[in-house]
């Protein structure tokens, strides 16, 4: 894949009109959804779309445009238009913050993949969940069941004036289960892996690693259970939290909040703004000293594991928590250097048609290092929770409510009847510093969100949070139900 | 790419298949949106584009495919993906046959040339008059200006041919002072309708007003939701009127319709055409959209569908079918909350003690079928004591049965459209009794 000539056009056109720098990126995707819905294929669709996105920067302002015709003439529209649009947003900037990134690279990056899912017959792949989804319906209380894979190959070149030519390749797969049960005027739903599929970076060995054969009959034996099972109790208890819940957890309280634009008040009519000031970091008591929270770009399997970022930086690690102290943001060339820093590579588009902006990328907790089966010793009166299905965060990311598919009462170190609606609560610094125990190596895992929504327009990223179970002391639960 | 254009590509692209029946979809969309923040704009972004896709059904069998390349070989390329799908799924039984169409009325108005034609600076103008507010109060502020024009058509084997074009125009502008916010948003089809000034002024108010809030206790109360805090709520409620969650339990109107749920002066309808909506009439399979009431006077009326739910439920096809692959069933796209009788400072001066909420934060599902859902007030809350505003409090965390909501309310005279999907939900205030917060937050 090269559009080595149409890039160098678009950069002359836009110097030509004025922009200090510029960059253009291609992208080509390729989607693929398979849904079977009650025993019926509800969703099977193939997606193509290609085009590029175009930065310019003019006096510390940037434009941005995008479009999807491969021709010198609309090339050169493009370019026109994202320097027009810079242009126009110097007329009224107070106070400019664009700067032009200082490095510049030429390199190649192919994601691994150890199976190309198009080597797979289309046949065989629908035909998995055609039985994953049956054997979801253990009962008539089962009134849906579902089970989707989602298949994404992105080839995606960028060329800056500075001199980038950086040309990737990824490919990321996720696929999932889910099961709803009715009655009795209740609706309760389980879903596998996690709450909403197992999504990594890679082919169809992410598809056989969920397992959703195997697991269908007891997700649909969880969900006909938990119509009958009690109500989880309100008050102050002690909770284990599964790995994917801990996940989303990072995810809302912790991989928002450090986003340096967010903190920047780039968010603030939407997304909001961030506790995380500038002022708190390396002083700020984030959590407990259990609680190291970095960036890894690489990470094998992540969902954001790419070469480069979108705007050409080179990806690799950094922190955000360090022993519970927070110690750094997620960063773009302007943020960055606005704090004196340099970027750490979390910029992302959604594709081509969106301008790149920071984004949550593989965000982990480390793993601590106690057996899972050791997180519910020594808890006396606790609750076990797994599986996300209801999370709200106040617009600074403090004040925060979760609520779980399924739960477990805990007495004396062991589990015990099962509970449904389980919801806990807390403000996010208080409940971190609570956390006094983390799983091990062995139950921490790299938890991929295909979904998440940033920006306007609305942005969809793809992220991982990776982690394992964790334990976490006095904890409102049982929130949401009578109050 | 106007609609002629589209339905050549439209017809072109049908003239390709050899499936026993074929669906075209294909949709444009030119939008640009201009974003700020300490009154600099960070993001200035204009896109275009136009997506062809294609169901091809043979016998129950289905395939979609789609692209956004439109010369001849991609097209034909696109076309022989969704027959390759269709030969490879299963059957499915309850496949009825593509919709015939039948004739609509685009709403006067839903298209503005001048919308269409608004340029970067068209959207700076905006932008520099929140400045200039936020400047003179020592505010700052952040927000947006944007404005789209979109169009799409519908062809299918039945002889359907469809298009509808529509603009956009939006405003959204946050105000901070050091311990308040507030916020005011305005949306409409026509450009030279939304004023950024009479926003930034009533943003710029609210974070004067609100400024050194108080802490209140949580609990029961009488709180009134403006406009763009009620649209929130609704919007949880709208997926329950599917055809697909009714038949399947997960909508709180499974076994309701016709029966009272709600008090008597609520009355909720779907419906294109109301001037604050102005959307298409028709779905995006091409049937014709009906306007419809979904509660009447407290009544269960109406459940939306489209061409698959309404053949397996034997039901009226409504004509809300959203684009070809769903799994979600069919929407609603336009719902209208009916007005009641008081302003909204009538509703403030009838409260002796109560919140008045601008807007809410995160509102997400608690409990599907009791449409339990929890979430945050934001940029603007205050105390209301002995009828009159009493200043800012700090935010509180609900969680509040939407139904429960609707069964103690009264509702505001005037109506207002949210810019915050891109589905239009029209709604006036609401004032509701009994409203759950359950904590409080430090801001």
């Amino acid at each position: 894949m090269s559009f080595d000539g149409l890039a160098q056009r678009a950069l002359d056109t836009a110097a030509g009109r004025g922009s200090r720098y510029t960059d253009i990126r291609f992208d080509v995707a390729r989607s693929e959804r398979i849904e079977v819905r009650n025993g019926v294929v509800a969703a099977l669709a193939d997606g193509t779309s290609s085009g590029y996105g175009i930065r310019a920067l003019v006096d510390g302002t940037w434009g941005f445009a995008a479009g999807s015709e491969m021709t010198d003439t609309a090339i050169d529209t493009v370019a026109a238009r994202a320097v027009a649009m810079a242009k126009a947003a110097a007329s009224i900037a107070r106070n400019p913050l664009g700067a032009a990134p200082a490095h510049a690279y030429v390199d190649v990056f192919k994601a691994p993949m150890v199976r190309d899912p198009a080597t797979v017959p289309l046949g065989e792949r629908v035909a998995l969940l055609l039985e994953a989804e049956r054997l979801l319906h253990v009962g008539d209380e089962i009134a849906v069941g579902r089970a989707w894979i989602d298949l994404w190959r992105t080839d995606k070149i960028f060329y800056s004036s500075i001199g980038s030519r950086i040309e990737q390749q990824l490919h990321q797969t996720g696929s999932g289960i889910a099961a709803m049960a009715v009655g009795d005027g209740d609706a309760q739903t389980r879903s596998f892996p996690g709450d909403i599929g197992l999504y990594m970076t890679g082919g169809w060995e992410v598809v056989e690693r969920a397992r959703l054969r195997e697991n269908a009959a007891r997700i649909g034996e969880e969900a006909r259970a938990l119509l009958k099972a009690p109500q989880c109790p309100s008050g102050t208890f002690d909770i284990i939290l599964g790995g994917s819940q801990v996940s989303l957890q990072i995810h809302e309280s912790c991989g928002h909040p450090a986003e340096l634009d967010r903190v920047m008040g780039w968010e603030a009519n939407f997304s909001g703004t961030s506790f995380l000031e500038i002022a708190q970091l390396d002083k700020l008591q984030y959590g407990s000293a259990n609680v190291t929270i970095e960036i890894d770009n690489r990470l094998p399997g992540g969902m954001a594991t790419c070469g480069y970022d979108d705007e050409g930086t080179k990806s690799g690690k950094s922190d955000i928590v360090r022993n519970g102290i927070l110690v750094g943001y997620e960063s773009s060339n302007d943020t960055a250097r606005a704090i004196g820093r340099e970027s750490n590579g979390c910029v992302r588009a959604q594709s081509w048609e969106f301008v790149p902006m920071i984004r949550m990328c593989n965000l982990n907790l480390l793993p601590g290092d106690v057996p899972f089966e050791n997180l519910f010793d020594d808890v006396k009166d606790g609750i076990y929770m797994e599986s996300n299905r209801s999370w709200s965060i106040d617009d600074r990311r403090l004040n925060f409510q979760f609520g779980c598919e399924i739960g477990w009462e805990v007495k004396n170190g062991k589990r015990g009847r099962m509970l449904k609606n389980p919801t806990y609560a807390g403000m996010t610094p208080a409940f971190w510093n609570a956390c006094d125990a983390i799983g091990d190596r062995f139950s921490w895992f790299p938890w991929g969100t295909p979904n998440c929504g940033k920006g306007e327009p609305m942005q969809i990223g793809r992220t991982t949070q990776a982690a394992a179970p964790a334990r976490f002391r006095n904890i409102a639960v049982g929130v949401g139900y009578g109050v | 790419m106007e609609s002629k254009a589209r339905e050549e590509l439209a017809t072109r692209t049908l003239g390709h298949s050899d499936a026993d029946r074929t669906e075209v979809l294909v949709s444009y969309d030119n939008s640009a949106l201009t974003r700020f923040s300490h009154e600099n704009v960070h993001q200035n972004v204009a896109s275009e584009d136009a997506i062809v896709s294609v169901r091809a059904i043979l016998g129950g069998r289905t395939g979609v495919a789609q692209t956004n390349r439109t010369d001849d070989a991609s097209i034909r390329e696109v076309v022989d993906r969704a027959t390759e799908m269709a030969k490879l799924a299963p059957s499915d039984a309850a496949q009825p046959d593509l919709p015939h169409g039948g004739p609509t009325q685009t709403p006067p108005g839903a298209y503005v040339e001048a919308t269409a034609r608004a340029d970067a600076q068209t959207r700076a103008a905006l932008c520099d008059a929140f400045f200039r507010v936020a400047e003179r109060d020592r505010l700052w502020s952040a927000g947006y200006a944007a404005t789209s024009a979109r169009g799409y058509t519908v062809a299918n084997t039945n002889g359907v041919l469809a298009s509808f074009d529509g603009t956009t125009a939006g405003i959204n502008i946050k105000m901070s002072a050091a311990d308040a916010t507030g916020f005011a948003e305005s949306a409409s089809t026509d450009v030279r309708v939304v004023d950024a000034e009479a926003a930034a002024e009533t943003a710029a108010r609210k974070a004067r007003e609100t400024s050194k809030p108080q802490s209140v206790d949580p609990g029961l109360w009488t709180v009134i939701l403006e406009p763009p805090a009620f649209a929130e709520l609704l919007a949880y409620l709208g997926s329950h009127f599917s055809a697909q969650a009714y038949d399947e339990g997960s909508s709180f109107a499974s076994g309701e319709l016709g029966k009272t749920v709600f008090g008597e002066n609520v009355s909720l309808h779907d419906d294109y055409a109301h001037p604050l909506a102005l959307d298409a009439p028709f779905d995006f399979e091409g049937a014709p959209t009906k306007r419809l009431p979904l509660l009447e006077n407290g009544a269960v009326r109406n459940v939306v569908t489209d061409s698959y739910w309404a053949h397996k439920l034997d039901m009226d096809n409504t004509g809300h079918a959203l684009p070809a692959p769903n799994a979600y069933g069919p929407q609603p796209r336009n719902l209208v909350m009916l007005p009641g009788t008081k302003t909204t400072e009538e509703l403030i001066a009838s409260t002796k003690r109560g919140i008045l909420i601008s807007r809410l934060w995160y509102v997400r599902t608690v409990d599907q079928r009791q449409a339990i859902v929890t979430g945050m007030t934001r940029d603007g809350t205050y105390l209301i004591e002995d009828g009159k505003l009493a200043g800012g409090v700090r935010n509180l965390r609900f969680n509040q049965s939407i139904l429960e909501a609707l069964k103690h309310c009264e509702l505001g005279l005037d109506l207002h459209r949210s810019t915050t999907y891109h589905y239009s939900i029209v709604t006036p205030a609401i004032k509701i009794e009994n409203f759950a917060f359950s904590s409080t937050t430090v801001f």
